[in-house]
């Protein structure tokens, strides 16, 4: 667990991170976003004391950091950055060897811990570990840093922009991915963005700072209902707000029975997002629905008119619960 | 119907002269040097000036023919080089040239056996204008060739090895009588004295830059506010003439010399290795430094920080991460240095280091052409030995093999 608590970083004079609090329990997913030069890189920064905090206290599993050794706490967290900062001079292999090397683990475990990482990132052993990184995709050097970050094992991950310099396509397989990931592995991750969709897809806590201060925190849902300003409302997109929040819940979960009327001709699987399912009515022209399973069965049908009287507070559930 | 059928013919223009226009003057400049200047001179001793031979005279029309045929099919591949059709125009240039080059210590011997009198111990063949230009002219096409077929530098090195040692064999077995030779022998305990004071002087400068650079490129990036007066410093030194930069010294170490024994046992005196090793270091030290430092300074910051997250400690940091990578850039630095130290030695030789700027002021002081030679060849020859040796391992420290 992570534990910021009125954390205030000062460079000179400027104050670049202003009496920020928030609480990461294990195995959550939090992500940190605002615009650029809003502090937020610099708080993850702290917490793996790349940078020490002015003042405040930090704390990982209730013990304040500055009682690690730096070195040593940083060998225990995960660490990836957008420009992923793979060794140039060293294979793929040995890159994603590095922290186990740093903590003395033998050599034969070192190996075989750097071909798991290999099998779990979808990197194929015979053809990637022994290139090195300039040979390789922008996607296929973000994986490799996600490997190198995940080999000693942390429990806790701090990312700062992984995919900040990825294309689109590659950009949403490797969330996909990390999504998948996470599912499996259940590390404590902050996470790093400007890009509240990244943000609201991946995370279940979100932190939005805005210079060098906490504007609003809460679940993607809790923001996406109730948020705290304009600069926070803008910041989820304004008006599209409403698609956002579909964009978050299940076609399963506003599914009405089947009606005995004639099924609609639209067909849509109920593990699409509610987002989709609205952008398949209109091109298809029609306010409903019907939901198949994954065998192509009918289990349901949506209804656009049924969907805008369904009570605000019920509006879908977070899907991670 | 192919594709090519249907584009339309260019009439009136000739559909095979695609040439390579570098090659082509090269090889004209060569059939030029090779029929319109002296390819060698012969004196029957070291002090009257040579008669000069035009190359019917020197090779005979055989020898003219064999190298007219030759240079003209360069010419003559150097016109078609970039036709598609003619692939292997380069490959061809490549062998022919190379076989120009494995000749021409056999056509020295030819005009050695046609023009030096055997009855005249003292007579001696000097090597024209002609055969120079030629051999330079080929040695650059050589370096056009290399680019242009992409041969790595291991393969150009291995094509050329073979060609080095056969002029060695053919130049101290069987030309007794080149003037360059006869120099030579007669002062080959010198040569070998000459090549020893070089080296060591080279050899000296370049190792204690190298320490001081790197020690000044280290302090520097500890006290930046240092880095501008340092590089104005040592800016200011490579402005100096070697010379005045050698009269400068000579009144101090003097002083040394009379007032320390310490440093008078040493050997350290106004005149000789002391100053010039002084001097050559000054020299060096701004390139070895600012190389160095660039080359700590340009690793991405983004490894930088990505190591010390990982969770390396500042000595693994350096040892691990930004030495390693700088160091190709840091070897371009002893290169630089190393070629401009053998050049500078020479001049020391004025001061009294030795090394083979005496055969080059001797020879000079003489008017003996072919001793200047004596002492300038050599001088080339280790400068681009050097050069390709250092090159390459710089090439090979790339990480990675990323050029």
């Amino acid at each position: 667990m992570i534990e910021l608590s009125h954390v205030t970083k000062r460079f000179g004079d400027e104050m670049a991170v202003d009496d920020v609090s928030f609480k990461v329990a294990k195995g959550e997913f939090c992500a940190l976003v605002g615009t650029s030069g809003c502090g937020k890189s610099t708080t993850l920064r702290m917490i793996n004391r790349l940078l020490e905090h002015s003042e405040g206290e930090i704390l990982l599993d209730g013990q304040p950091i500055r009682d690690f050794d730096a070195v040593q706490l940083r060998r225990r967290i995960g660490y990836v950055i957008q420009s992923t900062g793979l060794f140039p001079h060293w294979t793929v292999a040995r890159n994603i060897g590095l922290v186990p090397r740093l903590l003395k683990w033998p050599s034969t475990k070192v190996h075989s811990r750097v071909e798991q990482l290999m099998h779990l990132l979808g990197l194929p052993v015979g053809e990637f570990a022994h290139k090195f990184p300039h040979q390789l995709s922008g996607g296929q050097a973000q994986r490799v840093g996600v490997a190198r970050a995940l080999a000693a094992d942390p429990d806790i991950l701090l990312m700062d922009e992984p995919f900040g310099a990825l294309d689109p396509i590659t950009r949403e397989k490797l969330q996909e991915e990390l999504r998948a990931l996470q599912s499996r592995l259940h590390k404590t991750i902050v996470f790093v963005t400007h890009d509240i969709d990244e943000a609201l897809q991946l995370a279940n806590h979100l932190v939005v700072m805005r210079a060098g201060r906490v504007v609003q925190q809460g679940t993607p849902l809790e923001l996406l209902h109730h948020p705290a300003d304009k600069f926070v409302e803008s910041m989820l997109g304004g008006v599209e707000r409403g698609l956002k929040q579909a964009g978050l819940t299940r076609v399963a979960d506003h599914m009405l029975p089947l009606s005995p009327t004639l099924p609609a001709q639209s067909r849509v699987p109920s593990s699409m997002s509610l987002r989709q399912a609205l952008s398949v009515m209109l091109r298809d022209h029609t306010e409903r629905l019907t939901v198949v399973d994954p065998h192509d069965m009918p289990v349901g049908e949506l209804s656009m008119r049924k969907l805008i009287r369904e009570p605000k507070a019920d509006q879908g559930h977070d899907r991670e619960h | 119907m192919s594709l090519k059928d249907a584009m339309p013919v260019e009439k009136g223009r000739l559909s095979w002269f695609s040439p390579n226009w570098v090659l082509l003057l090269l090889s004209t400049i060569a059939l030029g040097a090779f029929f319109g200047l002296e390819t060698a001179s012969v004196a029957p001793n070291r002090i009257v000036s040579g008669t000069g031979y035009l190359v019917f005279s020197a090779l005979g029309w055989q020898g003219a023919l064999l190298g007219m045929v030759l240079i003209l099919a360069l010419i003559g591949f150097s016109c078609i080089a970039e036709c598609q059709e003619y692939r292997d125009a380069y490959k061809a240039m490549l062998v022919i040239v190379m076989a120009l080059l494995a000749l021409m210590p056999f056509a020295l011997m030819v005009a050695t056996s046609r023009l030096v009198d055997s009855d005249l111990p003292q007579a001696r063949l000097g090597i024209g204008a002609g055969f120079w230009v030629t051999l330079f002219v080929l040695l650059l096409a050589l370096v056009e060739l290399r680019t242009r077929l992409a041969l790595a530098r291991i393969w150009s090195w291995s094509l050329l090895l073979p060609i080095g040692l056969l002029w060695w064999l053919c130049l101290s077995l069987w030309l007794e009588p080149l003037a360059l030779m006869r120099e030579y022998h007669s002062r080959s305990e010198q040569f070998s004295e000459a090549f020893r004071q070089h080296l060591e002087l080279v050899g000296t400068a370049v190792g204690v830059s190298l320490m001081l650079g790197m020690g000044l490129a280290l302090l520097m990036r500890r006290y930046p506010r240092s880095q501008k007066a340092a590089f104005a410093i040592l800016n200011f030194l490579q402005t100096i003439p070697s010379l005045a930069l050698f009269g400068l010294l000579l009144a101090p170490l003097a002083w040394l010399a009379a007032n320390l024994p310490l440093a008078a046992s040493l050997g350290i005196s106004g005149i000789g290795w002391a100053p010039a090793l002084v001097a050559l270091v000054a020299y060096s030290l701004l390139p070895m430094v600012r190389n160095t430092f660039i080359a700590l300074e340009e690793v991405s910051p983004a490894v930088i920080d990505a190591a010390y997250g990982m969770g390396m400690d500042t000595r693994q940091v350096f040892l691990q991460v930004r030495l390693p990578l700088a160091l190709p850039v840091m070897l371009e630095g002893v290169r630089i240095t190393t070629v401009q130290a053998i050049g500078l030695t020479t001049v020391a030789a004025l001061i009294g280091a030795g090394g083979f700027g005496t055969f080059v002021f001797q020879g000079l002081g003489q008017a003996a052409m072919d001793m200047v030679l004596l002492g300038a060849l050599p001088i080339l020859l280790m400068a681009s030995v050097a050069d390709a040796l250092l090159g390459a391992v710089s090439d090979f420290l790339r990480p990675g093999g990323a050029k």
